[in-house]
């Protein structure tokens, strides 16, 4: 009786020491693959951070674009007098549905403001809605396209942005082709010869980045963003933007 | 209790399913779009602008990580874990761009780059739906074991074992 007792219980200690063991073998595999996991992961996120900076850092995204184009005026297009007391700047994203509606309702005042020496306006052309273009990045070629215009023939800017809202494509489509950039670029006055080679290579592509880079910088994350001599205008409606220029022409 | 057993692993693979669902929709899109990324992370002003970009180029790749995890059931705790640490920092982040009143969009899906006048509804529906996918990850570290997983099948949560 009592042997037998003392066997069974050896062999149920026996039992729980390799049961216990079996788990302590479980557990430590949990942990060596778990480790293993976190290396990997570190690794995997670590080598593709060093690599895009690594990029970034050649193709000159973060520091100064090597293809500026000419006749920037305060880093856009500057339309009216430079002496103009009131600066207005605007943003503008060609795909953006928001900048034609900014741009319909303000075209006409901006255009007297520039005219009589109220306001001089500079535009922005920046590309922040990339991803609505099905992967053609129409924004980017716009805004390329835009900077190509100023580069060779400023005096048609305000002509091609006029005519790249009136032919805005509808968000989540390819946009307007190259070809359709080139037609309207030299249809509001462009040479043809300098901006074709220049929208078809995107000549201005890190400059447009850049230019984006500082917008954001700048704390603006949407587009239109229409500023009055250095503070944002909340809405873009007409009446807000004169009542903008307003306070500012008085100050 | 016998039910429960029979029926927890499965829940588990449906709440790794659902974690593989948000991960490959939030990261591929910000992979894609990188430049819209980077603004996003810029516009909550909570990191050094050095920072900036490292964090939004790593975020995407992660995300798309822990997805990848969630699908073949390898390492579900760690997944779970570093998805719930996530899902902590983005509901923090959130709450605290609306603290401070700065009125933008999340980019939690991908940036819209749209100018977010109203934001207070936004960032409430973010801040459930972050705390929703919290509590899918608290529920997969504290049950980790799921059919069709490599965990079980490597022998790392066996399934019927208590633990």
């Amino acid at each position: 009786m009592t042997n037998a007792r003392t066997a069974k219980s050896a062999r149920e200690k026996a039992a729980e020491l390799r049961a216990e063991a079996a788990k302590a073998e479980a557990r430590r595999r949990t942990l060596t693959i778990t480790g293993a996991l976190v290396a990997v992961v570190a690794v995997i996120v670590g080598a593709f951070v060093l690599i895009k900076t690594a990029a970034d850092n050649s193709n000159g995204t973060t520091s100064a674009a090597s293809s500026t184009p000419a006749n920037l005026i305060q880093g856009g297009y500057l339309a009216g007098n430079s002496t103009a007391k009131v600066t207005i700047e605007f943003y503008e994203d060609f795909m953006c549905p928001a900048c034609k509606q900014a741009e319909d309702d303000n075209a006409t005042q901006l255009g007297a403001w520039t005219k009589d020496g109220t306001a001089k306006v500079i535009y922005h052309p920046v590309a922040i809605l990339d991803r609505y273009s099905q992967g053609t990045e129409y924004s980017t070629r716009a805004a390329n396209a835009a900077a190509a215009v100023i580069n060779s023939s400023p005096n048609a800017f305000l002509e091609f942005h006029r005519l790249l809202y009136a032919n805005q494509p509808a968000e989540n489509t390819p946009g307007l082709t190259d070809d359709q950039l080139i037609q309207y670029a030299v249809q509001a006055g462009a040479d043809k010869a300098v901006v074709e080679p220049a929208v078809t290579n995107q000549t201005f592509k890190a400059w447009t980045r850049t230019a984006t880079d500082a917008f954001s910088k700048a704390g603006f994350t949407g587009t239109p963003t229409i500023v009055v001599n250095g503070t944002k205008v909340e809405s873009y409606a007409a009446g807000a933007v004169k009542a903008a220029v307003d306070a500012a022409a008085k100050k | 209790m016998t039910r429960w057993s029979a029926w927890q692993p499965w829940l588990t693979t449906l709440a790794r399913l659902a974690l593989v669902a948000v991960w490959f929709t939030a990261g591929w899109p910000k992979l894609l779009d990188t430049e819209g990324t980077v603004r996003s992370v810029r516009a909550f002003e909570l990191l050094p602008e050095a920072m900036v970009r490292p964090f939004a180029y790593g975020l995407p790749m992660l995300e798309l990580i822990l997805g990848a995890l969630f699908l073949i059931g390898l390492g579900t705790r760690l997944a779970a874990l570093l998805t719930a640490a996530l899902m902590v920092m983005f509901t923090f982040g959130i709450a605290s761009a609306w603290a401070r009143g700065l009125a933008i969009d999340c980019g939690c899906f991908g940036n819209t780059g749209a100018s977010v006048p109203d934001p207070v509804p936004g960032y409430i529906k973010d801040i459930l739906r972050d705390l929703g996918f919290l509590a899918l990850a608290a529920f997969i570290l504290r049950r980790p074991t799921s059919r069709l997983s490599l965990d079980a099948r490597l022998g790392l949560t066996p399934i019927g074992a208590t633990s």
